[in-house]
């Protein structure tokens, strides 16, 4: 050991990969996981043992390589400690939701692990209960190794959606409808990228029959137009690729339009620890990209503290490869979200702050040219609790779409403050006695 | 901005030029407070009197409608060492014939007792207000009338036949007729007066909106702790590097913003823990309900704070059209729609409709920096 | 397991729940799709189940918190928040 200290957050593949990496360079690793159980989305663990929900064999053996690995380590693991950021002389500020504090910790090196979110493009309707981020709706079926009650409609674009109709169906629950926005013909360029990861498309084709099995039909060019309370159910319109509408009063609704980076806490902080970010915060690959990542992430930390990790070329050379892969599987979907023109006025786009898209219209309307600040500020889009992490891009990108000449960051809307998540007051005031006082 | 809306209204063509964006100081980071409870005895408080009136009148003729909000204010005495602070401000608003009201036993307990149960005592400053300073900012855009030009940097001033005739930006050289140097710190680019004015640090909060059974807060709360910090009362050393004051602003959101700190410093982006861990220990210890909610936002901002504690608004010596208005410290959100008015006044080469000599830029022998 | 006896309030409503399941899985099972008025004008409910979209936040033991990343446990005071509206 060198006594250095070194913390890692998020108890997914990359943490648990980069945490390991630096225990096994000599560093000194705290590992710390929001949730009450390390795994992250993909290796998400059940809350019965023996009620587990199926994967891909290859995705259980990569877990549980990692987590042996871990369990012989001596990693310092802190479950339900939150990320709240780095403050301003430089500490890391984790809350820890058993003891409902506060907990400063001062690394000679932080690796950010923290996954990536759902992109969900706002319809009318989607801020109503039921409505669940097709992710969501996995995360339940995953913890509780059941498939959730009531009639379910899957929506938007991407791989997920067949994941998890698959899992649905393999739970006895088949969705009532799998809708697929994407119309556009399997290209070479795809076809090519994915004949180099036969994994996926196994994956894939065991997903496919499943659901072929079970009478359950893709839609591909359908879309939810909106979503309206119907009773104790939702009532979805559904428009078809030729333009045609139709009704469905459904119990639960799931949508999803890929994934994006969760980039909220990963800006600099200038008095800081050196950082690095891992896994599908840098860039999102996937799970098995996650873990060389977090090999990588590791290595660049024990090269700037000056130790000697393991060679790097293999893990480059499986995230090229991920890469490849990811952006041929990702011609195949539609994660434009549809036509915001479409979209009418009382749209929310900020479910937090139930900010609509009316008023985001009337903000751009004048013909002076508003900044991504004023937007934010007047608009109060990405004000809310969940800071942006649902609405910040969609904004960015319709503003965009709005107007010529450069085009608002996202990273102007959310900024760069801390705390990355809401903490709660009591947590300042009850602030660990081994914190430095004023 | 307020200077634009009244100098186009008064006919003129106005360009308003921002290094960043508008609103991207102090005003975007502000405590919203049109507060007269919190200023110095003397002329700034017979101003600030002034200035919240304007707001009403704003308010009334349209120009602010939904924008300023009437409130009292309630300094609360929580230590029995802040009686005497309490007491003693709570004379100087009288005596600047600001309505007060003492507040003890069942009164104190009636209206802020739910509040803040640890309340000594309270004086309820009447006819103050609320108003959020990038709200403000945004309606005068509204209105329009003139013309906004963002991350546009002023080099310097144009000079022609011994007076200013413009302003030198990284696009060329723009003729004017007058400049009103109102950027805050960056006034002093364009003025000769070192460490005239220095950047003063202040840290706030913002939690997330209350439960509908939570205490009724009756307006803001001010700890007497919060004078002593801001300088209004003489209590010492009031030189200390940092000094945290309390005050606890029940939002029209339903959220609480908390504040503020004021420490000579300027790294105004971060904001840190310590400061905020004190500010939060301070109000649940004067409010146990916050510590049910939590903390969504916290940030700092600089405040412009000149050598005396008092603005500089007025003709800049040696330049018959060049005015500054500056030095607001923490009265910005008050005194700006006011000082823009009172500023178009005096280019105009009207008499201001107040007295604002104390608050002229000779008191420092300011001049127009060579350079510019 | 679902084990006899584990129960946990949810505005004074006792709550079933099994070994590490969270408060937004018992809720859900126990059929409660609404967990309060939510922050601005939309109900909280569960969303995104990583405690990014914070739309199911509710009050356990008086501190709020995010009901998906929450595990239950016996005797747990759970509230439904009902926020201020603008």
């Amino acid at each position: 050991m060198t006594g250095m200290e070194v913390l890692v957050i998020g108890g997914g593949p990359a943490g648990v990969s980069a945490a390991l990496e630096m225990a096994r360079g000599g560093l000194n690793v705290t590992l710390c996981e929001q949730g009450p159980r390390l795994g992250g989305a993909i290796h998400r663990q059940p809350d019965d043992p023996a009620r587990r929900l199926r994967v891909p064999r290859a995705q259980r053996r990569r877990w549980r390589t990692l987590a042996e690995a871990l369990s012989m380590s001596p990693v310092e693991i802190l479950c339900r400690h939150m990320f709240a950021g780095v403050e301003g002389s430089g500490a890391v500020l984790l809350e820890d939701r058993a003891s409902g504090r506060i907990v400063t910790r001062r690394p000679a090196a932080l690796v950010l692990a923290l996954g990536g979110v759902e992109r969900v493009t706002p319809v009318p309707g989607w801020q109503l209960p039921g409505v669940v981020t097709v992710g969501g709706l996995q995360v339940m079926m995953k913890s509780t190794g059941r498939a959730p009650e009531g009639d379910i409609l899957i929506a938007g674009s991407g791989p997920l959606l067949l994941a998890v109709a698959a899992q649905l169906t393999a739970l006895g629950k088949a969705p009532v409808a799998v809708l697929e926005r994407s119309t556009g013909p399997l290209s070479l360029r795809a076809v090519a990228g994915l004949i180099r990861a036969p994994a996926y498309l196994w994956e894939a084709a065991g997903y496919l029959s499943r659901l072929i099995r079970a009478g359950i039909r893709l839609q591909r060019g359908a879309s939810v137009r909106s979503i309206a309370p119907a009773g104790n159910r939702l009532s979805v319109t559904i428009v078809d690729n030729i333009g045609l509408e139709r009704r469905l009063v459904v119990d639960r609704v799931a949508l999803h339009d890929g994934l994006l980076p969760n980039g909220n806490g990963t800006a600099a902080a200038p008095a800081g620890p050196f950082t690095v970010l891992a896994g599908d915060c840098r860039e999102v690959l996937g799970g098995v990209a996650a873990i060389a990542d977090g090999r990588l992430a590791g290595q660049a930390v024990l090269a700037k503290l000056g130790l000697a990790g393991s060679d790097s070329a293999g893990s480059a050379a499986t995230l090229q490869h991920e890469r490849r892969t990811q952006s041929a599987l990702n011609t195949l979907f539609d994660y434009s979200g549809g036509d915001a023109a479409q979209l009418p006025d009382d749209t929310v786009i900020c479910r937090c702050e139930g900010r609509t898209l009316g008023q985001l219209r009337a903000l751009l309307a004048a013909d002076d040219r508003v900044s991504a600040r004023e937007i934010k500020l007047n608009g109060r889009f990405a004000m809310g609790a969940c800071q942006g992490r649902f609405c910040a891009e969609w904004v960015a990108a319709y503003v965009a779409s709005q107007r010529d000449g450069q085009p608002p960051q996202v990273a102007e809307i959310v900024g760069s403050r801390w705390p990355v998540k809401p903490v709660s007051v009591s947590a300042f005031v009850e602030r660990h006695p081994s914190s430095p006082s004023e | 901005m307020s200077a634009a809306h009244f100098l186009s209204r008064a006919g003129w063509q106005v360009t308003v030029f921002d290094s960043g964006v508008v609103a991207s100081g102090a005003t975007g980071s502000a405590d919203g407070a049109v507060s007269v409870a919190s200023k110095k005895p003397g002329p700034l408080m017979t101003l600030a009197v002034a200035a919240v009136r304007f707001y009403e009148r704003l308010a009334e003729t349209g120009v602010l409608a939904d924008e300023f909000m009437s409130r009292s204010t309630f300094m609360v005495a929580a230590q029995p060492d802040e009686l005497d602070v309490l007491e003693s401000q709570s004379a100087q608003l009288e005596a600047a014939d600001v309505p007060v009201r003492l507040l003890k036993g069942r009164a104190l307990a009636e209206t802020v007792g739910a509040a803040a149960p640890a309340a000594l005592a309270a004086v309820e400053v009447q006819g103050e207000g609320h108003a959020v300073g990038y709200r403000v900012v945004e309606r005068l855009r509204r209105l329009g009338g003139f013309t906004i030009r963002r991350n546009c940097r002023i080099l310097g001033l144009h000079h022609a036949g011994g007076r200013v005739d413009g302003v030198v930006t990284e696009q060329g050289i723009e003729s004017f007729d007058a400049v009103l140097l109102a950027a805050g710190l960056g006034s002093m680019a364009f003025l000769a007066g070192p460490d005239l004015i220095r950047p003063r640090k202040g840290q706030l909060i913002v939690t997330d909106r209350a439960d509908r059974d939570a205490p009724r807060f009756p307006g803001p709360l001010m700890s007497c702790r919060y004078l002593v910090s801001k300088g209004s009362h003489p209590a010492g050393n009031v030189t200390e590097a940092r000094s945290l004051g309390l005050v606890i602003d029940p939002l029209r959101t339903g959220q609480f913003l908390i504040g503020g700190s004021r420490e000579d410093r300027d790294d105004k982006d971060v904001a840190d823990a310590d400061v905020i861990a004190s500010l939060l220990r301070d109000a649940v210890a004067l409010s146990p309900s916050l510590a049910h909610l939590r903390v969504i936002r916290v940030f700092a901002g600089v405040r412009a704070a000149t050598r005396d504690g008092m603005p500089i608004v007025g003709r800049v010596g040696g330049a018959d059209n060049v005015w500054v208005a500056t030095g607001f410290e923490g009265d910005g959100i008050c005194l700006g729609p006011l000082m823009g008015h009172l500023c178009q006044q005096m280019i105009c080469g009207q008499q201001p409709e107040h007295d604002i000599s104390a608050l002229d830029a000779g008191r420092f022998g300011l001049t127009l920096a060579e350079a510019a | 397991m679902t084990s006899a006896g584990q129960t946990f309030l949810f505005d004074g409503m006792a709550i079933p729940f099994a070994s590490n399941e969270t408060i937004a899985m018992a809720l859900d099972r126990a059929g409660i799709r609404t967990f309060g008025s939510g922050q601005g004008s939309s109900a909280g409910r569960y969303f995104c189940g990583i405690g990014a979209c914070q739309a199911c936040i509710v009050s356990v033991d008086g501190t709020r918190m995010e009901a998906c990343l929450t595990p239950a446990r016996k005797g747990l005071q759970v509230a439904r928040i009902a926020s201020v509206l603008p």
